[in-house]
């Protein structure tokens, strides 16, 4: 089971995006956004999932994969 | 970061500090920091009102946005963005500023108000806390202002030259600007110019690496059960609060008197002061952040923060000219209308931006 967390651009792309986890029967839950990963201050999304995971919304800033050593990128929509 | 809990902690001690030595260099009491107060006292410095007693522009505010922006560049975190309906947080930014004015206070002030003994802040808390649980009831219905894009650094970087303008006006322009005449009121009180940067300096960058935010920090709790930015603030009252009572100590000048009658720019009207705070928490949960945070976000490049603080001055300049705003006598008839018309436009707002969660 891979770890991963989502960041957003408002509130509201967190809780879209943990309905749209659970629909894919994925754990998930929202969280402040960790200070190592931004400094603004919104709601983050962690979930966890063996392959896939839902598609990316508007709203989605980032996704990072957890692992013991720190976050890796794997999507960050400014650099798009 | 890896103690993220006793960072916060450790910046808000410090900042509670710096705030109770700014009013023993010459700062109004219990006012060590106030946003919304020295954001009204630099809209009457460049006189877009004319409330003779609060004329300055306070070199904190300048310090605050600058701390915020020289340490987001340096840590690359200057990251111009906004389009998200900036008018909507301009209005919520005046509302926020009118409802602080009723208190006679921001956020950040309410728990300097705390740590000076004043018992009237405990209304305005009461009532901030009930404005951010009435907020979290739209969010969690989906409330949203839509997202923000990433904008040119010119963009960005705008808000923070312009505290560069209000500096060079200051120190070597004053003819240009409105100073309250000595004796005059809470804008001739001040600390030296170059004390007041360099804590707004320090507190910006504090608050930067930290995001502490009085508003966040009730929020997450309430939301996540996430106690870190709240420890931020409870350190700030208590570093104040023992601050306070050493400075009275050492100087046989009280700094902290327990009471509610004559407390320093404050008034007694509980009603008012748990509404005036209501409006500010409800406004500030809609914009994501207390006005300092606001502040902050701008000095990092956030124009809709930028854009809110602009709001904020509105705000201001609306309250004087037009007597909404409080004094040590009370509450003003024209201001108890101004904050229920705030509280219906904020209820409004919340209301029709939660009404899309359908969509999803």
């Amino acid at each position: 089971m891979i770890t991963y967390i989502a960041t957003f651009y408002s509130h509201y792309g967190a809780i879209q995006f943990r309905r749209n986890c659970q629909a894919m029967n994925l754990r998930a839950e929202v969280m402040p956004v960790p200070r190592d990963l931004s400094s603004s201050c919104g709601t983050c999304v962690r979930f966890h999932t063996e392959a896939d995971f839902p598609e990316k919304t508007e709203e989605v800033e980032q996704i990072v994969r957890v692992e013991p050593q720190g976050y890796v990128g794997i999507y960050h929509a400014d650099e798009e | 970061m890896k103690n993220e809990k006793g960072t916060i902690v450790l910046a808000g001690g410090v900042i509670g500090l710096i705030a109770a030595i700014l009013v023993f260099f010459g700062n109004p009491a219990n006012m060590g920091f106030c946003i919304a107060c020295f954001l009204r006292d630099t809209t009457g410095a460049l006189g877009l009102h004319s409330a003779a007693a609060v004329q300055y522009i306070r070199p904190e505010i300048i310090g605050l946005v600058l701390g915020a922006c020289i340490i987001s560049l340096a840590k690359k975190e200057f990251r111009p963005r906004g389009g998200s309906a900036p008018v909507t947080r301009f209005t919520l930014g005046a509302f926020v500023m009118i409802g602080c004015l009723m208190f006679l206070g921001c956020p950040f002030r309410m728990i300097l108000r705390l740590a000076g003994g004043d018992g009237n802040a405990l209304f305005g808390l009461v009532g901030f806390v009930a404005g951010i649980l009435t907020g979290t009831v739209f969010l969690k219905k989906g409330y949203t202002l839509k997202r923000s894009y990433k904008m040119p650094k010119l963009e960005g970087g705008i808000y923070p030259a312009f505290q560069i303008v209000m500096l060079l006006l200051l120190v070597v322009a004053p003819a240009f600007i409105h100073f309250t005449e000595p004796e005059g009121g809470p804008g001739a009180k001040h600390a030296a110019i170059i004390i007041a940067l360099v804590a707004g300096i320090i507190v910006g960058i504090l608050a930067q690496r930290t995001r502490l935010c009085m508003v966040g920090g009730i929020r997450d709790a309430v939301l996540f059960k996430e106690y870190k930015l709240l420890f931020g603030f409870v350190a700030i009252l208590v570093t104040a609060l023992v601050m306070n009572l050493i400075l009275g100590a050492v100087t046989g000048t009280s700094y902290f008197n327990p009471g509610f009658a004559g407390q320093p720019i404050a008034h007694t009207d509980g009603l008012w002061n748990a509404l005036g705070m209501y409006l500010a928490g409800f406004g500030c949960i809609l914009l994501g952040g207390c006005p300092l945070r606001q502040l902050i976000l701008a000095g990092e490049g956030n124009t809709d923060s930028a854009v809110t603080v602009l709001g904020l001055m509105a705000g201001a300049a609306f309250a004087h000219n037009f007597g909404l705003a409080s004094s040590g006598e009370g509450p003003t008839a024209n201001g108890k209308i101004a904050v229920i018309i705030g509280i219906v436009v904020v209820a409004v707002i919340a209301a029709v931006n939660s009404m899309r969660k359908e969509e999803a």
